[in-house]
């Protein structure tokens, strides 16, 4: 086949053929066979591609390596945890972070006692394992510099991917790198992943560890009450208030 | 072919297409045990149980996704076909020569080979297109899945600072590189004909 047939073959599939032109295509669809068979593989790595970056996939693929590690570490006692860690270190960070919030009660609030983000646990979602790896261990021994470092190297190679992003601009909170991070968590913070409001709880720490208080208070303001950070953010809009 | 009707394990592949978590924790439930068992009594361990169950599933999410799989036999026969072919072709390529392969064990559900040898062709023939993908070049590959990650092509076009007509012309040539890879692969003889 040449050139002019595969841009042929994706016209055909955009449905971007005049009349005419489909006409004649269907045409020869029906009476060469070679540009039958060419086509059909075209089709058919097309729908490979579909199938291998579509969103739908990565969200599927992630879901089965959460459910498969859950089965299988408690079929077997030896192996490691390697998906929910993360989750209870943050729900027992927020436990602490709490029980000293009714200590410090009369105290003003900080970034310190709010950001409450734990360990993290990037592994199961990416195929460049190594960098990913080497981020998680830097954001989590707080080495943030060479995490920031990391996370933009991982950026390059998959710009759109909001976990990164997220943890990218937390880092950057910590270095008070506040444009950066505050651009990325509004971004986020407009997006549609899950990371959506945490942006805005990010967003609204990052305002408060710049002493901007009232900036502070209307982003937490505008967090929604569906939302699994509403609690939090409630308490530290009564702490300010 | 006459349309069949499907059977009532229809709700898994359902369940997987819809990536309801529910249902993939109740195929582990119900499915898992018997591949775990067979694959320990194959020199293999639970790790590559957890592997060749975690595998099968993609492909056949993959193959649901992608053509549509009306299953007209019980998804038990099926399912534990595949994995068992996928744990003995991981065999194959380990160079493991003593294989106790117990055909008891094996369902004799003719619908359930058909499925089977249906979704074991669908997989070889992704993991052609896959080892090709690995092939065509970086300009090629970077374009390929920006276009498929953001799908609108008036967005590719501008994150990498080429026009609309030009990025969705390279789009095409680059997949027609890609289809003349696997045509020229020594394996595509044996997939497509």
């Amino acid at each position: 086949m040449n050139e002019q047939d595969y841009i042929l073959f994706e016209a055909y599939l955009t449905e971007s053929l005049s009349k005419e032109e489909l006409a004649s295509f269907e045409e020869r669809l029906l009476n060469d066979k070679d540009f039958k068979s060419a086509f059909e593989l075209y089709k058919q790595v097309n729908g490979f591609l579909e199938q291998a970056y579509s969103k739908d996939a990565q969200e599927f693929k992630s879901n089965l390596e959460t459910i498969s590690s859950d089965y299988f570490n408690s079929t077997s006692s030896q192996k490691g945890k390697v998906v929910s860690l993360w989750k209870y270190a943050i729900a027992a960070s927020v436990v602490i972070i709490f029980g000293l919030f009714m200590f410090n009660n009369f105290s003003n609030p900080t970034y310190g006692d709010f950001a409450d983000y734990g360990e993290i646990n990037l592994t199961i979602r990416s195929i460049q394992g190594d960098v990913i790896k080497d981020a998680e261990d830097a954001f989590n021994s707080k080495d943030f510099t060479k995490a920031d470092k990391l996370f933009t190297e991982l950026l390059e190679a998959d710009s759109n991917n909001t976990e990164i992003q997220y943890y990218k601009a937390i880092a950057n909170i910590e270095l008070s790198n506040y444009n950066t991070a505050d651009t990325l968590l509004e971004n986020l913070s407009k997006g549609q992943s899950v990371y959506k409001h945490d942006a805005l709880w990010y967003l609204a720490l990052s305002k408060l560890k710049q002493e901007k208080n009232d900036e502070c208070l209307n982003i937490l303001k505008t967090i929604p009450e569906e939302s699994e950070v509403y609690d939090k953010a409630q308490k530290l809009v009564k702490k300010l208030d | 072919m006459k349309y069949q009707k499907p059977h009532e394990d229809q709700k898994y592949i359902d369940g997987l297409v819809q990536n309801n978590s529910f249902v993939i924790q109740s195929i582990y439930n119900k499915f898992a045990p018997k591949v775990i068992s067979y694959i320990k009594k194959n020199s293999g361990d639970e790790t590559n149980a957890q592997d060749i169950i975690q595998e099968t599933i993609i492909t056949i999410y993959n193959q649901a996704k992608d053509k549509k799989l009306v299953l007209t036999c019980p998804f038990d026969a099926y399912f534990f076909l595949l994995c068992k072919r996928k744990w003995l072709n991981e065999l194959k390529k380990r160079g493991t020569k003593e294989v106790t392969i117990n055909e008891e064990v094996l369902s004799k559900d003719d619908d359930a080979f058909k499925h089977a040898e249906e979704t074991s062709l669908y997989d070889e023939k992704y993991h052609l297109f896959k080892e090709m993908f690995n092939q065509i070049g970086t300009a090629c590959k970077d374009l390929l899945e920006a276009t498929f990650k953001i799908k609108s092509m008036e967005e590719v076009a501008k994150s990498l600072g080429v026009t609309y007509a030009y990025a969705r012309k390279k789009k095409s040539l680059c997949i027609g590189k890609l289809t003349e890879l696997i045509k020229a692969s020594p394996k595509y003889n044996q997939l497509y004909n």
